[in-house]
């Protein structure tokens, strides 16, 4: 999946699930959004949706450490790529 | 003066005395065995938990009689929700976890490092306040397995000011027990606590067993989900919480 097209994705979910208001890229979702650890969680199944996976506990341990939404983007695609390899 | 200091002085001392010598001689056994031989270690150490905090609350009610106590039935018939309530003292959780014997809640994450308490803090499933670092693991497992807790029968009940408040009034509301409960599409009782301060007041060392004081414990408001699907909006929860506790301030 393309990164501006997941991008959109995640934007959107961030905003109609999570009431994002105005989502930058490079917010710091804890301080900006108020997202934490229970965001996190509903956010990783969302993840799984988009995915058509379901994700390690490994995987999903590594993701309580994100931080923006562009560390969530990196995230899906380190995910995809390491399930593509 | 010197006789109620001196009531407070013994109070305090036997309570201290129930949580140490107590827990060892006659629960720790009781832990271990939950531990060992229980189906459901969990549930029981939840249970146990509950049953240690009864009898503090026994000891308290004997030894405090100045203070009378006004709980709603209802609170303890609570079931598969999460349940807010406003914080005074540290007394609260500890009643609420006499009250409610299926129960999570949300606990300061260093305390899960403390030997023994952090032992039974994790073995009763309570879930970290932060789900940084170390801890990551622990708050996925009691989040996903949340839902299946609720549908159960189980509670969690959590104090969304996470502090306690000093003049009475709501403080601002943490969105992690409304997250929680639209996450697992619960319904949300809002309980009111009131004067567990009086006989436990913030930053006192002594139970205050000298004045007369009713402490009371009521639902004010439950906010179930409107379709089985459907739960409000975070931000409606939440302002449907406050809205609850300030019509109680009037």
């Amino acid at each position: 999946m393309k990164r501006d097209v997941l991008q959109e994705k995640i934007l959107t979910i961030l905003v109609d699930d999570f009431e994002f208001v105005q989502p930058g890229l490079d917010d710091n979702l804890r301080d900006d959004h108020g997202f934490d650890s229970i965001d996190a969680i509903e956010l990783l199944g969302k993840i799984e949706g988009i995915l058509g996976l379901a994700l390690t506990r490994e995987e999903k341990e590594k993701a309580m450490e994100i931080r923006t939404i562009n560390d969530i983007l990196d995230y899906i695609e380190l995910i995809e790529s390491s399930r593509t390899t | 003066m010197r006789n109620g200091l001196l009531s407070d002085f013994v109070v305090t001392i036997i309570c201290w005395v129930w949580f140490t010598l107590g827990f060892i001689l006659f629960f720790s056994w009781r832990y271990v065995a939950a531990v060992l031989f229980a189906h459901e270690t969990e549930s029981s150490i939840q249970r146990l938990n509950s049953r240690f905090y009864q009898v503090l609350f026994r000891i308290i009610r004997v030894t405090a009689p100045n203070h009378t106590w006004e709980i709603d039935e209802q609170v303890a018939a609570i079931r598969s929700a999460v349940i807010v309530c406003n914080h005074l003292s540290y007394l609260d959780p500890l009643l609420l976890i006499a009250l409610l014997e299926r129960h999570r809640t949300i606990v300061k994450t260093r305390f899960f490092t403390m030997p023994i308490f952090g032992w039974v803090l994790k073995k009763a499933g309570y879930l970290p306040a932060s789900g940084k670092g170390q801890f990551a693991g622990m708050m996925i497992d009691q989040l996903e397995s949340m839902k299946s807790f609720l549908q159960r029968g189980g509670n969690l009940f959590i104090f969304p000011e996470g502090t306690r408040s000093r003049d009475g009034k709501i403080g601002n509301l943490n969105r992690g027990a409304l997250k929680i409960a639209r996450l697992c599409n619960a319904p949300v009782y809002v309980l009111q606590l009131a004067n567990t301060d009086k006989l436990f007041t913030p930053g006192k060392f002594l139970f205050n067993t000298r004045i007369t004081n009713t402490i009371s414990l009521k639902i004010i408001d439950c906010i179930q989900p409107t379709h089985p699907d459907n739960m409000p909006s975070t931000a409606i929860l939440e302002q449907r919480v406050l809205k609850a506790y300030r019509k109680q301030q009037k």
